[in-house]
């Protein structure tokens, strides 16, 4: 257990303190974005699953999703759906196609044109989404 | 700037396999997920969609189609992914195992909650009009 405790501080404080600029900030990113993603998917999978199992308790779950905390957590998620979309391609183009070019200067410059891309795709979805919000949560739809 | 390579040729194990998994997978995810999403929350929204919507939906065979693949690969790339970020929290080989094992059983059992439900929530009600 005490290795156990020691192994996780270590990958902890290597998580956070680890200094690869733009290398670090996409790996840690990714990791983010995905758990953020997974955990979003293992409930809306359970959720949608009530249509058939238990249809009366699904128009409480889209109650639950109109909410003011869960639709701008929505529009965080489509953030999270893109840049892992991204940020996987470009890791998925270089594994499979190009593994020369995985060097740092290379890298750094293709992690920045993944998050401009990232914001540029995500600020017209989420200017959609948040105008949503305001309409149906704020001026009674 | 290029940096000297090497050619190595990995072993042909499951860890390969599931390296190659999540690449491959990763990319049909873009058309899959993004759309998915684009039509779903950003173009019809949360509060356009209720029991109907997604019964009317499910009663194509193409969205099911759809969904199951949606279902199928999102779920296996997301969970494999969960387990591989829990190898680098726990290094003990044994307990990297069980962790493999309750993640796998736990992805069959939800995988199959949601297969269920794309499948026969439309037939049942088709059935009893």
């Amino acid at each position: 257990m005490s290795s156990f405790i020691s192994s996780l501080k270590t990958t902890v404080s290597g998580y956070a303190t680890y200094r690869g600029r733009e290398g670090h900030l996409s790996f840690v990113l990714h990791r983010l974005t995905g758990l953020g993603t997974l955990l979003f998917l293992i409930i809306h999978i359970l959720d949608t699953s009530t249509v058939y199992f238990a249809p009366e308790l699904y128009e409480e779950a889209i109650a639950l999703y109109r909410s003011t905390p869960f639709m701008l957590g929505e529009i965080a998620l489509v953030f999270a759906v893109i840049f892992h979309g991204i940020n996987g391609l470009r890791i998925a183009y270089y594994d499979l196609r190009k593994p020369e070019a995985w060097s740092i200067g290379r890298q750094r410059k293709s992690v920045r044109g993944t998050l401009a891309i990232s914001v540029l795709l995500w600020l017209p979805a989420a200017f959609v989404m948040f105008r949503s919000l305001v309409i149906n949560n704020f001026l009674g739809g | 700037m290029s940096v000297p390579t090497r050619t190595v040729s990995p072993p042909k194990n499951i860890e390969t396999t599931a390296w190659k998994w999540m690449r491959y997978s990763g990319v049909l995810l873009i058309p899959l997920v993004w759309i998915h999403v684009l039509i779903q929350d950003v173009v019809v929204g949360v509060h356009e969609i209720d029991l109907d919507y997604v019964l009317q939906r499910w009663s194509s065979v193409l969205w099911q189609t759809y969904d199951i693949l949606l279902l199928g690969f999102a779920f296996a790339h997301g969970m494999n992914g969960l387990r591989q970020v829990v190898n680098d929290f726990i290094h003990d080989p044994k307990a990297q195992k069980v962790a493999a094992w309750v993640i796998f059983v736990f992805w069959l059992v939800v995988t199959a909650i949601g297969g269920i439900a794309i499948v026969a929530a439309t037939n049942e009600r088709l059935a009893g009009l």
